[in-house]
């Protein structure tokens, strides 16, 4: 209890004392106030992992009802990720900041922001009673948003920001939803409400409230269909906020859906199906959208879509997997779920840092604009270059694992007795392979255009590496990636705590050894292709110490005035993609026509429309402003007016309950006729 | 040590293959041929040389042909002879067999943009897309034959794969006769891709590796030679499948490699390649065949009646 | 064996939605119409050996010999371009045409009638479904009458599958064939080439009073 006690102080501390600092000194105190408050919470969530429990309750007042303060093996998990993508967040965010020293009060609401964030989400894993758990989740949301809008004087970003502030409260909604049907039911507001309500009622009943909360969840998370706001928010943040909110803010989507998974007793089945057919749908709509992205942290946003897509289909399978009495898939899925959240939070933060770090040399994210990056940056071009093979799931990085294992619980389930479980896992494995495959495709586009070849657009000259302050938390982030990917059988043994609380009996454990084998065979295989790598590359060099090296221009079939102009764009890399999936994608064009003999300038340009976006979202707010519209006549800004509506609302107020009355009397009168 | 034999044979394989196929081609043609290890002289000669590297290119140009070889090599260690495992072996080993290949091709996507020139950008473009394509289909095969043996390793299916009744037997030649459009596509060979043309614009392989010399150039060839001899093991697989002593299983062997390499020059030798927009269509077609096996599959387990 | 040339039926539907030419089109036509050939070989095998062999050289003389000639015929006669036009690109084609035949497979395990054999249906309702979607998707006239002839192969499979109780069935299957080869193509060969000189679907609207 003390250590809460002493979040809750360091956090009131840090805060109050960030507007009176300056500049440098705000970003210092910041880090600090973060790493204090990991540190506490990460110490009782390792506690809680090697077997502690941790467990207080206090009487919250009769609002509240009793507060319960509660780590399990779910919520230490997602403690430990969180906090470790908060400290490099910041750490990166400091230097990033460093050019807006002189904007004081805009840090200070920054950095306050991001205090109450981590607070917050400190809290959401914490706590165990449903009221303090939604006021926790205004305050991450309201934070959130702040962070999101540090550059506001930009209207494009307002307008993202608006858009997630929106979207994150219908969000509220929907869990609120939740919470007044159970809290009406049993009258508490402790997590344990759920469990009794839903062990009471039909499975159907139990159904529809898991839809409930899966739908504000999943509007955080980002799956398609409620994945509308990812693409606008994250380009719209800066590269530090943005790899948090990639990292750990979707996946407070994912702890809650996890949880009302351990509270809610339903079909698991039926449960599994859905799950795992929206996230497929989300997997490979959010790639093939990244795909034709020309703005790279908005190709990024949509690669988290997919990779929340993968984590689904994880989710999804283990479901089913305690729905048909399957533990290894089970474990299987649940295994590879967890580890992919860690996973992604690593690399696609650090893929949204070196994207910062691109646009802070070159002040463009435009795909098409950039070229020859790694000439002057090759640390960043490095950095990216893990990142993407990271995420392309490629040995021997991590990403590698976690799909591994969901692989190991699709195939070891093909052999089952219900034919039409057979089609499903060979339809998901479909899904996977094709998402695999996109993935590298969009990443080769990312990393080749963006970094090699030459500049296709002026670029400042002066640009160059950042310092050592801001490569290494990346660096940080790096050393993690390989020990997952090299060791990853440690990492399954961290796991088997959170996968088996979803195991109600206790017969899971001969999954465990099974996988560890596996484990250690993969982690000898990615380290044979370390030293298989090197050993050729020693080789070469050692073949061709004698030999000679000349360089030259690039090849060009004989054509002799070499421009940049005559290199692969984005645009062209993806069209033979484009080509094909043109039936389901809105694709736009806008053309210049020549029309005369002397042709003018023209220019073209091509952008790709979310389809679900503007069916879902666009079209039905232009018909909801046409309809408002109409009543646009009672705003017409004379007080005078305004007096007038309060007037006529008192009246009403007096006389309806005398008209209630009179029309009762008329209405007994009839009767007695 | 005897896992090491698979490894052993496929490198032997793969000094005589390209001959090989060469030669088929040849004596289609109504030519006599170049000798069989010609191109093994070729690429010895192409390791001995210097190197001529572009200017618009990084360290990513020097490395990628290295870390090429090295997954190619990293794959041929899980591929099993008959009934010994190959010498890595595991749960879902063609998970990461897939994967280790897929990392091969990403390197050499990035290597051939680093050179900054646009035929080279075709090629990896349509690079990536090919081998997007091609993936479904060989994880669905293996999918099939995990679920026709109850294993889920390379060296678990091949030993316990039997072919008793009439409809095993074409399922056989179907999946081989997926197999081998699984070779050609990936090493860009007909009908997906004519090596002997040089125009750029109709390319695939050949054209990514157009900047490369030397040493580097020398390991992509020898790489291309080893996916090949890589794809007739496991092709060989089904013929060693019965419980033969290694000795005798290895003279089969030689052979099926031998017979694939005739297979790949007939069809290079009698067959147009497809237009550059039909590519497509024709790989995911090989889809649509495995998730045919898949049904068949299905049929022969008693699943569906 | 019957499953294998049952399979074998499935790959030529496929690559029908892949074929590019008029011809491809032809000549998978009439390799449906020798694999009919052996299937009914093999499976009528119990009825009586006149209407046996009325069958065999129906399925040999109309399906693999005069109807790919009369089309040829056709082709050559009305100078028709010779190119399929397809509306949607032959990869979609190829993703759709596999998704006709995975969604047959799953709704022929919701009957469970052990008297029909399920991979006689599964590839009738395929056959049938690509036939459809040849009418639909493809932009001339000519491949309008192979898509209905696509749906007439998959129609003769279904009545093959229960042949040997009830061969009446088997014999309408043919009359509706020679119905076909009568009717449509002698209409086609002697009156639609002078009345239309395009062979454009479209111009079909003209014939709206």
């Amino acid at each position: 209890m003390t250590y809460c006690i002493l979040i809750i102080i360091t956090t009131l501390i840090t805060v109050l004392l960030i507007p009176f600092l300056d500049s440098k000194q705000k970003g210092n105190v910041a880090v600090l106030g973060v790493l204090i408050n990991s540190i506490i919470s990460s110490v009782i969530a390792i506690q809680v992992l090697l077997g502690q429990t941790f467990e207080y309750s206090f009487y919250g007042g009769f609002i509240f009802g009793s507060i319960i303060l509660k780590v399990d093996a779910l919520s230490a998990w997602f403690i430990l990720l969180m906090n470790f993508t908060s400290i490099t967040a910041i750490l990166y965010g400091v230097q990033y900041l460093k050019v807006y020293q002189n904007q004081r009060a805009r840090l200070s609401m920054h950095y306050g922001s991001f205090l109450l964030n981590h607070f917050a989400m400190i809290g959401i894993y914490f706590l165990h009673n449903l009221l303090a758990f939604l006021c926790v989740w205004e305050l991450m949301a309201i934070s959130a948003f702040l962070l999101v809008i540090f550059e506001h004087h930009k209207m494009e970003t307002i307008k993202a920001g608006m858009n997630y502030l929106i979207q994150s409260h219908v969000s509220v909604v929907f869990i609120m939803l939740g919470i007044i049907w159970v809290s009406f039911n049993t009258g508490s507001f402790v997590f344990s409400a759920i469990s009794q309500y839903s062990l009471s009622v039909s499975n159907p009943i139990s159904f529809l409230l898991f839809l409930c909360f899966f739908a504000g969840f999943a509007i955080k998370a980002g799956f398609v269909p409620f994945h509308t706001w990812l693409p606008h928010a994250h380009p719209a943040a800066p590269a530090h906020i943005s790899g948090l909110m990639s990292g750990v803010i979707i996946k407070l989507g994912i702890y809650g859906i996890l949880r009302m998974l351990l509270l809610i007793n339903a079909n698991f089945l039926i449960i599994g199906i859905f799950i795992l057919i929206i996230s497929v749908i989300s997997g490979v709509y959010g790639v093939m959208l990244a795909i034709l992205q020309h703005n790279l942290k908005r190709l990024l946003a949509y690669h988290s879509i997919e990779n929340i897509g993968i984590i689904g289909i994880g989710i999804g399978i283990g479901c089913i997997g305690k729905g048909i009495g399957n533990d290894f898939l089970q474990f299987a899925g649940f295994a590879g779920a967890l580890l992919h959240t860690l996973n992604h939070s690593l690399f696609k933060s650090l893929l949204f840092y070196a994207a910062g770090t691109v646009y802070q040399a070159v002040h463009t994210v435009q795909i098409e604009q950039l070229g020859g990056l790694i000439k002057k940056m090759p640390h960043t071009a490095i950095l990216f270059l893990i990142g993407s093979l990271a995420i392309c799931g490629l040995p021997p990085f991590n990403g590698f694992v976690s799909e591994f294992l969901i692989y190991s619980g699709l195939f070891g389930a093909i052999n089952n007795n219900q034919l039409s479980f057979t089609i499903l896992i060979i339809s998901s494995i479909f899904g996977l392979v094709l998402i695999g495959g996109l993935a590298l495709f969009c990443f080769t586009k990312a990393f080749g255009i963006v970094f090699l070849g030459t500049a296709r657009n002026h670029h400042p000259h002066n640009y160059e590496e950042p310092g050592t302050a801001t490569l290494f938390p990346k660096y940080m982030i790096v050393v993690f990636i390989l020990v997952i990917g090299l060791l990853p059988q440690l990492f399954i043994r961290v796991i088997n705590g959170p996968v088996s609380m979803f195991q109600d009996e206790s017969g899971l454990n001969q999954s465990l050894p099974k996988l560890i084998n596996t484990m250690q065979m993969v982690s000898l295989a990615s380290t044979a292709i370390l030293i298989f790598a090197f050993g050729v590359y020693f080789i070469k060099k050692q073949f061709t110490r004698k030999a000679v090296i000349n360089f030259s221009p690039t090849w060009g079939c004989g054509y002799d005035v070499v421009s940049p102009k005559l290199q692969y764009t984005a645009g062209s890399y993806a069209r033979s993609f484009e080509k094909l999936v043109k039936p389901i994608i809105n694709i736009h064009k806008h053309e210049g026509r020549i029309n005369t003999i002397v042709p003018h300038p023209v220019g073209f340009a091509s952008h790709v429309s979310d389809k679900i976006e503007t069916n879902l979202i666009s079209t039905p707010i232009m018909h909801l402003r046409g309809f408002v519209g109409k009543f646009t006549f009672l705003q017409n800004g004379s007080v005078q007016f305004y007096v007038l509506y309060g007037v006529v609302f008192i009246l009403i107020a007096i006389t309806i309950p005398f008209l209630i009355n009179s029309a009762f009397f008329i209405f007994e009168l009839f009767k007695q006729l | 040590m005897i896992n090491a034999l698979c490894l052993l044979l496929i490198l032997i394989s793969s000094l005589f293959f390209s001959g090989i196929v060469i030669r088929t081609k040849s004596v289609f043609s109504g030519r006599k041929g170049p000798g069989i290890f010609l191109p093994i002289k070729d690429i010895w000669r192409l390791l001995r040389k210097g190197s001529v590297y572009s200017e618009t290119s990084s360290f990513v140009f020097q490395i990628a042909p290295s870390i090429y070889l090295a997954s190619v090599l990293m794959a041929i260690l899980f591929i099993p002879f008959g009934n010994i495992p190959g010498l890595i072996s595991f749960n879902g080993d063609f998970v990461f067999f897939a994967y280790v290949l897929a990392l091969g091709k990403f390197f050499s996507i990035i290597g051939a943009l680093d050179t900054g020139s646009s035929f080279e950008g075709m090629g990896a473009s349509r690079e990536a897309l090919y081998s997007m394509l091609v993936e479904p289909a060989f994880f669905i095969l293996m999918g099939s034959f995990a679920l026709f043996t109850g294993h889920t390793s390379f060296a678990e299916i091949f030993a316990t794969l039997h072919f008793g009744s009439y409809i095993s037997y074409a399922i056989g030649v179907l999946a081989t006769f997926v197999l081998v459009i699984i070779a050609m596509v990936e090493n860009s060979r007909m009908p997906v891709d004519d090596p002997k043309t040089h125009l750029e614009l109709t390319m695939v392989h050949e054209v990514m590796i157009l900047d490369n010399s030397g040493f580097d150039l020398g390991l992509i060839l020898h790489t291309t030679n080893l996916k090949f001899a890589m794809y007739g093991a496991i092709i060989a697989n089904f013929f060693l499948t019965p419980n033969y002593e290694w000795y005798y299983s290895v003279p089969i062997f030689i052979g099926a490699q031998f017979l694939f390499a005739v297979v790949v020059g007939t069809i290079e030798s009698f067959e147009a390649r497809f237009r550059m927009n039909h590519n497509p269509q024709f790989i995911f077609m090989l889809t649509s065949i495995s998730l045919l096996i898949f049904m068949g599959v299905l049929l022969m387990l008693g699943k569906i009646i | 064996m019957t499953n294998i040339l049952l399979i074998a039926f499935t790959i030529s539907l496929i690559y029908i939605g892949m074929a590019n030419r008029l011809y491809t089109y032809i000549s998978a036509i009439a390799f449906q119409g020798v694999i009919l050939f052996g299937v009914a070989f093999i499976e009528l095998i119990e009825i009586n050996t006149l209407n046996l062999i009325l069958v065999l050289l129906e399925t040999i003389v109309f399906k693999t010999i005069l109807i790919p000639m009369f089309l040829n015929y056709v082709i050559k006669r009305n100078k028709i371009t010779r190119e399929a036009e397809p509306f949607l690109t032959n990869f979609v084609s190829v993703v759709i045409i596999t998704g006709i035949i995975l969604g047959s497979f799953l709704m022929s395990n919701t009957i469970h009638d052990t008297h029909l054999r399920k991979i006689f249906f599964v590839v009738a309702l395929s056959a049938l479904f690509t036939g459809l979607y040849i009418i639909i998707t493809r932009r001339k006239i000519i491949t309008h009458v192979m898509g209905f002839l696509v749906i007439e192969n998959g129609v003769f499979i279904l009545s093959l599958a229960v042949g040997n109780e009830m061969p009446m069935l088997v014999n309408i299957g043919i009359l509706l064939d020679i119905f076909v080869s009568v009717l449509l193509l002698g209409i086609f060969v002697n009156k639609i080439g002078d009345v239309l000189k395009e062979q454009d679907v479209s111009q079909l609207r003209n014939l709206k009073d």
